[in-house]
């Protein structure tokens, strides 16, 4: 039975249109040069595999205790854009500043209905990003905002509905569960994270767009976190890209464009 | 997991090495091409030569030959081998002592140059930053100064080059150009031996788990990692690949593409690298060893040497298509890619995406199995020949060896079930379309078109006639006995027209028009085929099935005649004189043809007009004399004979007019009669036989429509005449109404009488009142005639009065004309006294004045301006 909650439609979040990614996870075996390098971070059993599987597989599916850490391949636009998913178990913590050398962005994630992994954000996982870019794109996440937030949890019905109904949500429709992480603490620990960084507060994101509750059951704001970062981080690429182009051509690059122009001779 | 990806194979047994000497165990190996070198705990280094070969049953196999074993003298165990074949030298760790002897007889090499002391482990650099091919690059980690030395090893002497330290005492090596891989007591770090740039990787405890460094590519390592993990790290220290997750106690690794291999204490295990996933593992007790050679993977427990030898890769891809592991086997190929030359690789992939499709198509997943279909560029008729009957019987086609799948046919696909059955046909359907669209039918365009023809006709698919009706390459005696089966026989007298056998496709239709055969496709099949005998252009078809078509339908069947384009020729087969012959025993066709002719295409023929008008006389004669009198038909026949006799001049009156005679067709004798000229008859006809004066008055507008105005003053007086003839024979009521009628006659139309001549004839008796209108307009028109020639009587005198004025203003003075004279127009002289004079009394040529006046668009010459007022 589906419970129809009493929040307002109209203020539900922003529709991502959604795309087939057939063959996703396996896209890895490619080995297609990543262009640039997003990383989740944060205490084990946030959800930060059943986030990537949720934008990368579009569904939610048991996990297990990501061991060592996993990536992906995804194709944004003309860009392959590499996502870690790293282990939150203590034990494999020592890898954690390998796998955020060089990152563009990364995403800190935390379970909004536990306080100490936010805690564990500032103690354990900031030191571990001093590896990544200079101007690495920094994302707060509390994820499992389907227990305690109406509206996320309201995401599924409408998934649910353009997919033909594939899983009846199994809970009750009213979260139940205390809400232990406010969204302004997040927003206080973005700050705190900045100047961390020696970033300049002002020159940087705003807090309120680098603050997000999403929830990997749901799909609520998933797509949204993800493109936003694709769509932020595309400088980088761009940066990277003109840094590394060298006088030599590149026939295999070259060739797609070639074709869209007509010939000299023509 | 479960793909067979290795097989163990021993290589060098105990007896060979120790017999049964329980202390002696293996402490290191090295392989280099068919020699193998194996050092002991008690100081020996053995020599084997490995062979390989193929046993009976077809299995991989080894035998070792032992060459020569070699005491060092030290009692100490043999560490660590390497050799290096351009040298012939082999490196030699023992005692904490590098030393370097031959590689045949293992002797040291003579000057104590070739010696390294004080050594915890080396490595050799796989990817040498020095040019010589006759230098070895050798890193060396010291045993007790927390440093890692450089030597270049030559034939005959050893020579440090570089010299780095290290934050922490290392303990286990790799080189890479100028990258050192190294694990130090804490943690794994990279460092740049020519810049001295380091880069940390990730802490690790090496007290407490012996730390794993191996080179596994360009740039790039694996490492042992905290939990059992096998992680990867280029020299940038960055990870590219996902780790693979080992055992807690890992004891040596190695990379064989694209698998990783790793030795615990039971146990060889294998992953993936291209999703990290376990794939297979082997029992393996007291392994001790797990080294690769050039892509050798050699193992070695205490007491024995194996080498892991892997399957054909081939192999493992089909072990994992026969599992449906179809993700898997593609992945696996593709990893593949760049070990392979690019032109098998691309015969092996195109046969694993085939049967990949064929797996996927077997669990109806229809839309992954085209596109792998697609990729491997399927022969359609693979597909093709799954469904029984569907290739012709005459196609060459032989399905490929080895089978690309287990699937007899269709049927044995679906195990019958018969949704299954009908879903493969509908994506075959698809398939097959978009097969023709693109290069897909390419060399096999008769076999694609023929099973989808056969399909369509199955499942009674409209597109069936588009196929036939467009270019198509289906056989003509596979199809038609498949059609007929379906009872698609309109379709298949498309198949045969299509082949240029008009003649059988009508005779099927005809058969199918005349309820012989069944196939309800076209419920105006009859029309159909009128319509292609009207286009047909082979004439003896034509001849062939008019006569059938007549008698099915006459007004159908004139239809050949009448639609066919109209030819020049008008005096072949299908000249129009021809065919109306041809029609005569046909009345109804022939009306019709003539109707076409006469009245469509407007032929003005004599012949085709009377006939036409002798018809449909005799159509009406026909309709009078049933009874009851059809009143609504003979209307519209006489209808039809009345406008045909009044708007046509053609027809031969006479003739008609005495098939008139006896009839009562009074209105059609009046329009004959007028035909004539014999006015006074036909409105005798009118007035006093049929009594119809609008009719009369009608027939006076009819007659004089084309002709000048007193025509029709003509008509009117005499209608007017026989309204009012006292000496016709009018019956006592008549009198009345024929005045009634002379003078709604000329109330109506009083302008079209001379009023003087009427007011002659009409009777005394008559009240003013009565002809009130009539007079009144007689007497407006009348005044209007006089007023307008009044006007036009001024007008002219004007008119004259003005010529008048020019010519005297032009007499005013004598007008000169001399032979010196030039003519104003043309300027020669005048030879003659004749000329004209223009306006101004200037003399021109008679000829110029006259062509000038022709060229002038005005013909009134005089416009000059009047000065009279
Ligand atoms: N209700 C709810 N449960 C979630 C959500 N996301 C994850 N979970 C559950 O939380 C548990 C942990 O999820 P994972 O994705 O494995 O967590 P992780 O961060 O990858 O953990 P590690 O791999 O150990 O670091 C699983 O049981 C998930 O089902 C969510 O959005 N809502
Ligand atoms: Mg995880």
């Amino acid at each position: 039975m589906k419970v129809k909650s009493n929040i307002d439609i109209a203020a539900s979040p922003l529709r991502v249109s959604k795309r087939r990614v057939p063959r996703a996870m396996s896209d890895s075996g490619k080995m297609k040069k990543p262009d640039v390098k997003l990383v989740l971070l944060g205490d084990m059993n946030v959800g930060k595999t059943s986030l990537l599987h949720r934008y990368m597989e579009r569904k939610f599916k048991e996990t297990v205790s990501t061991v060592g850490g996993a990536f992906f391949l995804k194709q944004w636009g003309p860009y392959n854009i590499s996502i870690w998913d790293t282990a939150g178990r203590e034990q494999f913590h020592g890898l954690g500043s390998m796998y955020c050398r060089n990152a563009a962005a990364i995403i800190l994630t935390y379970d909004v209905t536990n306080w100490q992994s936010l805690a564990e954000l500032e103690e354990r996982f900031l030191s571990l990003t001093d590896t990544a870019n200079e101007d690495c794109i920094f994302a707060i996440v509390g994820n499992k905002a389907d227990l305690t937030d109406p509206k996320a949890l309201e995401a599924e019905e409408m998934e649910a509905e353009e997919e033909g109904a594939e899983q009846p949500p199994s809970h009750p429709a009213s979260p139940t569960v205390l809400k232990q992480v406010k969204r302004e603490d997040a927003i206080a620990l973005y700050g705190r994270v900045l100047r961390y960084k020696a970033q300049d507060e002002r020159a940087c994101l705003p807090a309120e767009r680098m603050c997000f509750e999403t929830s990997a059951k749901t799909g609520y704001n998933v797509d949204l976190l993800f493109e936003t970062l694709f769509d932020m981080v595309l400088p980088t690429i761009l940066k990277k890209r003109s840094e590394n182009s060298s006088p030599t051509v590149d026939l295999e690059e070259c060739r797609g464009a070639k074709q869209t122009k007509a010939g000299c001779c023509s | 997991m479960s793909v067979k990806a290795f097989e163990l194979v021993p290589a060098v047994e105990r007896e060979l090495l120790m017999g049964d000497k329980a202390r002696i165990n293996i402490e290191c190996i090295e392989c280099c091409g068919k020699h193998l070198y194996v050092g002991t705990n008690d100081c020996f280094i053995h020599h084997f030569l490995l062979e390989e070969h193929t046993t009976p049953k077809g299995k991989l196999a080894f035998s070792a030959e032992k060459l020569l074993h070699k005491y060092l003298g030290l009692k100490k165990p043999v560490n660590e081998l390497k050799a290096a074949s351009a040298l012939d030298r082999l490196m030699v760790l023992c005692d904490n002592t590098v030393t370097v002897v031959d590689m045949v007889n293992l002797e040291a090499v003579a000057s104590g140059g070739a010696r390294i002391k004080g050594v915890l482990s080396f490595c050799v650099n796989e990817n040498p930053v020095n040019g010589d091919p006759f230098c070895v690059e050798m890193a060396v980690i010291a045993a007790k100064r927390r440093t890692v030395q450089i030597y270049m090893v030559y034939e005959d002497r050893v020579q440090m080059v570089k010299e780095v330290s290290t934050p922490e005492q290392p303990c286990a090596i790799c080189l890479d150009g100028y990258f050192l891989c190294l694990a130090l007591s804490t943690q794994y770090m990279i460092l740049n031996y020519n810049t001295g740039a380091s880069q940390d990787l990730f802490p690790y405890d090496s007290e407490e788990k012996k730390p794993i460094v191996k080179r596994i590519g360009r740039e790039e390592f694996l490492l042992a990692a905290p939990g059992g993990l096998g992680m990867f790290a280029t020299a940038d220290g960055i990870s590219q690949r996902a780790p693979v997750n080992w055992s807690e106690s890992v004891i040596g690794a190695a990379v064989c593409f694209p698998y990783v291999v790793a030795l615990d204490e039971g146990f060889i295990t294998v992953h993936s690298m291209l999703d990290q996933q376990l794939k297979q593992t082997l029992s393996f007790r007291d392994g001790h060893i797990l080294q690769d050679f050039e892509g050798k993977v050699v193992l070695a427990s205490t007491k024995a040497v194996y080498v892991l030898v892997p399957l054909p890769l081939e192999r493992q891809i089909q072990d994992l298509l026969a599992g449906r592991r179809v993700e898997e086997a593609l992945t696996l190929a593709e990893g593949a890619q760049r070990n392979i030359p690019k032109d098998k690789f691309q015969i092996m992939y195109r046969r694993i995406l085939q049967q990949a499709g064929f797996i996927q198509f077997g669990q109806l997943q229809f839309l992954e199995a085209k596109e792998h279909f697609r990729k491997g560029q399927l022969d359609v008729r693979e597909l093709i020949s799954l469904y029984p009957l569907l290739l012709p019987s005459s196609s060459s086609f032989t399905r490929c060896h080895p089978p690309l799948h287990e699937f007899a046919d269709l049927n044995h696909l679906a195990q019958g079930d018969q949704e299954k059955v009908q879903r493969c046909k509908l994506f075959l359907i698809s398939y097959l379309r978009e097969a023709r669209s693109t290069e897909g039918a390419n060399g096999c365009r008769e076999d694609v078109d023929t099973a989808l023809l056969k399909l369509y006709a199955e499942a009674n698919h409209e597109s069936l006639l588009d196929l036939l009706a467009s270019d198509n390459a289906c056989l003509l005696a596979d199809s038609a006995p498949w059609l007929e089966k379906h009872r698609k026989y309109f379709a298949l007298g498309l198949l045969y027209r299509y082949n240029g056998q008009d003649d059988t496709a009508l005779q099927l239709w005809a058969r199918v028009v005349d309820g012989e055969l069944q196939d309800s496709t076209r419920s105006d099949l009859f029309e159909y085929v009128v319509d292609f005998l009207s286009f047909c252009s082979n004439l003896d078809l034509v001849w062939k099935y008019a006569e059938w078509a007549l008698q099915k339908d006459q007004k159908v069947g004139v239809q050949i005649f009448t639609r066919r384009a109209v030819t020049e020729d008008q005096t072949g087969q299908m000249s129009p004189d021809a065919i109306i012959k041809y029609l005569h025993p046909y009345q109804e066709a022939t009306l019709l043809y003539l109707e076409h002719q006469v009245l469509d295409r407007k032929v003005q023929k004599e012949k085709f007009h009377t006939h036409l008008a002798v018809l449909y006389l005799e159509k009406v004669l026909s309709l009078l004399s049933q009874s009851p009198v059809p009143d609504r038909e003979v209307t519209e026949a006489r209808e039809q004979l009345q406008n045909l006799l009044k708007e046509s001049s053609l027809y031969r009156v006479q003739l008609l007019l005495g098939k008139l005679e006896n009839t009562e067709l009074l209105l059609e004798r009046a329009t004959l009669h007028g035909k004539l000229e014999e006015h006074d008859k036909a409105l005798n006809i009118l007035v006093h036989q049929l009594k119809d004066f609008p009719a009369a008055e009608h027939y006076c507008l009819w007659a004089s429509a084309s002709q000048e105005p007193s025509y029709r003053q003509r008509l009117f007086h005499l209608l007017l005449g026989v309204y009012l003839d006292p000496e016709a024979a009018i019956a006592p009521g008549d009198e009345h109404a024929h005045t009634v009628a002379a003078v709604d006659l000329l109330n109506r139309h009083a302008g079209a009488f001379d009023a003087l001549s009427v007011l002659t004839l009409l009777p005394e008796a008559w009240s003013l009142e009565l002809l009130r209108p009539f007079l009144s307009g007689a007497l407006r028109s009348a005044m209007h005639a006089r007023r307008t020639s009044q006007v036009a009587l001024g007008l002219a005198r004007a008119e004259n009065l003005l010529l008048k004025h020019d010519r005297l203003k032009y007499r005013g003075g004598p007008v000169l004309v001399s032979e010196k004279k030039g003519c104003q127009l043309c300027h020669n002289t005048f030879t003659e006294p004749d000329c004209v004079c223009l306006p101004g009394g200037v003399p021109v040529h008679t000829h110029c004045a006259a062509q000038r006046a022709r060229n002038s668009p005005r013909k009134q010459p005089s416009t000059t301006p009047s000065n009279h007022t």
